[in-house]
């Protein structure tokens, strides 16, 4: 069962691969195409992935609430020209009858319900997909592969990875500096720049230091002369999941009108 | 075997049109193969930029060159790439956490040795062995920001010992982490400089090296050499150029305990506790944050357990124990930023009684980084806008006046002008002292105030302290791994360790 994990797979590849998919679906206004996707991704993600399902709960919250209020706005707003203005009781006085109907049913009875499934169901299929690569790829593998398969120059590949493995620590810091704060009584909120402006005081003078340790540890940044541990490589299967990914989705396209 | 690193008449300041050098034709040559040389000088007085500048960092980094030549293992530094110049020398610096670019030590020892060229069929074999030499291998695949400042800094050696370079630049290797840690690193060091490299150390904590260095060289103003070949053996006779040069001297510190026990004479409320622990018990977690509903989830690990204490008002009292062991985080827990069980008292009263900003009003704390707590760009600005947040309706002259005289008392008012950035740890530390008392509080915590600091430095800081307890009735309470700093300066002491909390001779 281990072969069949989605974090085999060449990150650069699946990067393409679901880069091809967003765009593909955006040709369509399919929504059972968009729910087959989103429900596919979902289902790659829980069984052959490493992904915890707890996380990918988490992380779908916001997605489905984004859904949702896109679902609203397209019900209420997204109609097509032509059509009755359902809610307007100023320009239909003769139906006062009809108000006495909640307006979500009147609206739900509209046109407009196709247009926003089509919208919510677009954006939970881009969720997924971007969920789809998200959960199962290590940052570090994706910017190896970046490195490898797309020619990034090692200066920025391996500045990234610096950069992305100091997150714990700027975090950390800007509790500090929240914390001196509030005992300096100096109230800053939740959204407030100042403590992230001293934090952020403090990080340039962090970039420099970590540039010159990793300097004076033979690392030049031209890659001349620099040997890999591993090279991600792009295989036979790595192809075959990309063509399968954009057929099943063209094939989609074909039949499911 | 001919020198490892030789400089010869090097002239560097960091702007070219400055005045000053911080380099001033500094000429200097460490022989090769198998020995500890250990290079020590004042705050400030440039030793940090030499090594940078040996290192070739500099200027590449930064900074000018004006002349001299520095050659590693014979060849112009200039002329080596990175990954060249690695074989001859690489440096391990102050600060733990910044630096490494990988999440975990294997990764980071991987990288070490892509850079050099090495094949990767052997790498596996090297990091076995460098992890079992340094002793990390339980290490190996941790996320690195989860490990302890001293096991950062055995993780930086093992990334170095894994390159094989002939001589290891340390610069201040143990400025952020507590004895026994340190200790530790200086006998791996041994074991490092016996298979036959070279080692430089920049440090000015003498007693931890004096058994291991072949060779101790001080260097003056603008990182000129001032005396060689100074060794275990005839130190004796270099007592007064220490001195001068504000350094830390094994012995010196009797004399120090004598004359700074005279001068603490107390004023009529001292010996009344201004703080007081009962029945104190303080979580693990994470300080400052607080869970979802605001209530903590405790994580079940205690980092401190029923603990009585009193902290006599009007004096210094120290708390010693070693890293990790929960210092910090009880005093959070004092200033209401950490949940705590138990009762916590200042000047008497219940610290769950009283709003924020009352405690705050009575008790101000200097953290490790003080560059943490500046909120403006000007260091007299600080200081006058922490007065104006204490009392909202100071007219500006006065508040002026204030800050000037605050700040004159402290020996900042030449850096007036200047960004806190700017100034050195040393000052950073006097201004956040300042800022942090300016609405008159009582108490003051300082969590590790002279860490990093040469004699000078340190004196100064606690001296200001000591005037302020003196001669205002401040009570002083201040973190410390250093034992030398509390039997010069304190007039009580706990040791915190084993999540007890016990009073300990100063």
């Amino acid at each position: 069962m281990s072969g069949l994990k989605l974090e085999r797979l060449n990150p650069s590849v699946k990067a393409a691969t679901v880069l091809t998919c967003v765009v593909l679906l955006s040709f369509q206004y399919l929504i059972t195409l968009n729910l087959a996707v989103f429900i596919a991704a979902l289902l790659l993600l829980m069984f052959f992935s490493e992904a915890r399902w707890g996380r990918l709960a988490a992380l779908l919250v916001p997605a489905l609430i984004g859904a949702f209020g896109l679902f609203l706005m397209g019900l209420y707003y997204a109609r097509a020209p032509g059509d009755l203005p359902a809610g307007n009781d100023a320009v239909l006085p003769g139906l006062a009858h009809v108000t006495l109907m909640p307006y979500a049913v009147r609206a739900a009875l509209s046109r407009n319900l196709t247009a926003a499934l089509q919208l919510a169901t677009r954006l939970l299929a881009y969720a997924g997909l971007g969920l789809l690569f998200s959960l199962s790829t290590r940052g570090e593998d994706f910017v190896l592969s970046l490195m490898h398969q797309c020619r990034l120059p090692p200066k920025f590949a391996y500045g990234i990875l610096a950069a992305f493995n100091l997150m714990p620590n700027m975090a950390r810091e800007l509790r500090n500096v929240r914390t001196a704060f509030a005992v300096r009584n100096i109230h800053a909120g939740i959204f407030s720049l100042k403590p992230a402006f001293t934090m952020l005081v403090n990080s340039v003078r962090w970039s420099e230091a970590i540039a010159m340790a990793m300097e004076s540890r033979g690392f030049d940044g031209s890659g001349a002369g620099r040997t890999y541990y591993t090279v991600p490589s792009v295989r036979w299967y790595d192809v075959a999941f990309a063509l399968a990914c954009a057929g099943l989705i063209l094939c989609g396209m074909a039949f499911l009108t | 075997m001919g020198p490892i690193l030789s400089m010869s008449d090097v002239v560097f300041r960091f702007f070219e049109q400055g005045k000053r050098n911080v380099l001033d034709h500094v000429s200097l040559e460490i022989e090769g193969g198998g020995r500890i040389t250990l290079l020590m000088g004042g705050s400030g007085c440039g030793k940090s930029t030499l090594a940078a500048v040996a290192a070739g960092l500099y200027p590449e980094n930064g900074g000018f060159l004006e002349g001299g030549t520095i050659k590693l293992g014979g060849i112009p530094v200039a002329e080596l790439a990175p990954s060249r110049r690695a074989a001859f020398l690489t440096e391990m610096f102050q600060n733990p956490d910044l630096q490494f670019c990988m999440d975990t030590l294997r990764g980071e020892m991987r990288f070490c040795m892509e850079n050099i060229g090495v094949p990767p069929s052997e790498m596996d074999g090297r990091i076995r062995r460098a992890a079992e030499e340094m002793g990390v291998a339980p290490l190996l695949d941790r996320p690195l920001y989860t490990l302890s400042g001293g096991e950062k800094q055995r993780s930086t050696l093992a990334c170095l010992f894994v390159m094989e370079s002939r001589c290891l630049l340390l610069d201040e290797p143990f400025a952020n982490i507590d004895r026994a840690a340190a200790a530790r690193i200086v006998r791996l060091l041994h074991r490092v400089r016996d298979g036959g490299r070279s080692i430089i150390v920049v440090d000015h904590q003498l007693d931890l090296w004096l058994d291991a260095a072949d060779e101790i060289i001080i260097l003056g103003e603008g990182a000129r050499v001032l005396q060689r070949g100074i060794t275990r053996e005839n130190i004796g006779q270099y007592v007064r150029l220490f001195d001068e040069q504000g350094l830390f001297f094994p012995e010196a510190e009797e004399a120090k305990t004598a004359s700074t026990r005279r001068f603490s004479h107390h004023r009529g409320e001292d010996g009344k506790p201004a703080v007081q622990f009962e029945g104190l018990s303080v979580p693990q977690g994470t300080p400052g944050r607080r869970g979802f509903l605001g209530g903590h989830t405790p994580s079940g690990e205690w980092l401190l357990r029923d603990a009585d204490a009193s902290f006599p008002a009007g004096r210094m009292t120290a708390v010693l124990g070693p890293s990790g062991s929960g210092k910090t985080t009880t005093f959070l827990a004092a200033l209401s930023q950490h949940p705590y069980e138990g009762t916590i008292r200042v000047l008497g009263t219940d610290i769950r009684r009283m709003r924020r900003r009352e405690l705050y009003r009575r008790v101000g704390i200097v953290f490790q980084n003080p560059a943490n707590q500046f909120i403006t760009q000007n260091v007299a600005e600080e200081v006058r806008e922490s007065l104006r947040v204490w009392e909202k309706g100071l007219m500006a002259a006065e508040c002026e006046a204030r800050a000037e005289e605050q700040l004159e008392a402290f020996g900042l008012r030449p850096y007036r002008r200047f960004s806190p950035y700017m100034l050195s740890q040393g000052q950073q530390r006097r201004l956040a002292v300042l800022s942090v008392l300016a609405g008159g509080q009582r108490v003051l915590f300082l969590d590790e105030p002279t860490y990093g600091q040469d004699r000078r430095s340190t004196d100064s800081i606690m001296e200001a302290l000591r005037r302020k307890v003196s001669e205002e009735g401040l009570t002083v309470i201040f973190i410390t791994h250093d034992r030398r700093l509390v039997r010069a300066w304190a007039d009580k002491a706990y040791l915190l360790e084993d999540k007890k909390l016990m009073e300990a001779a100063p």
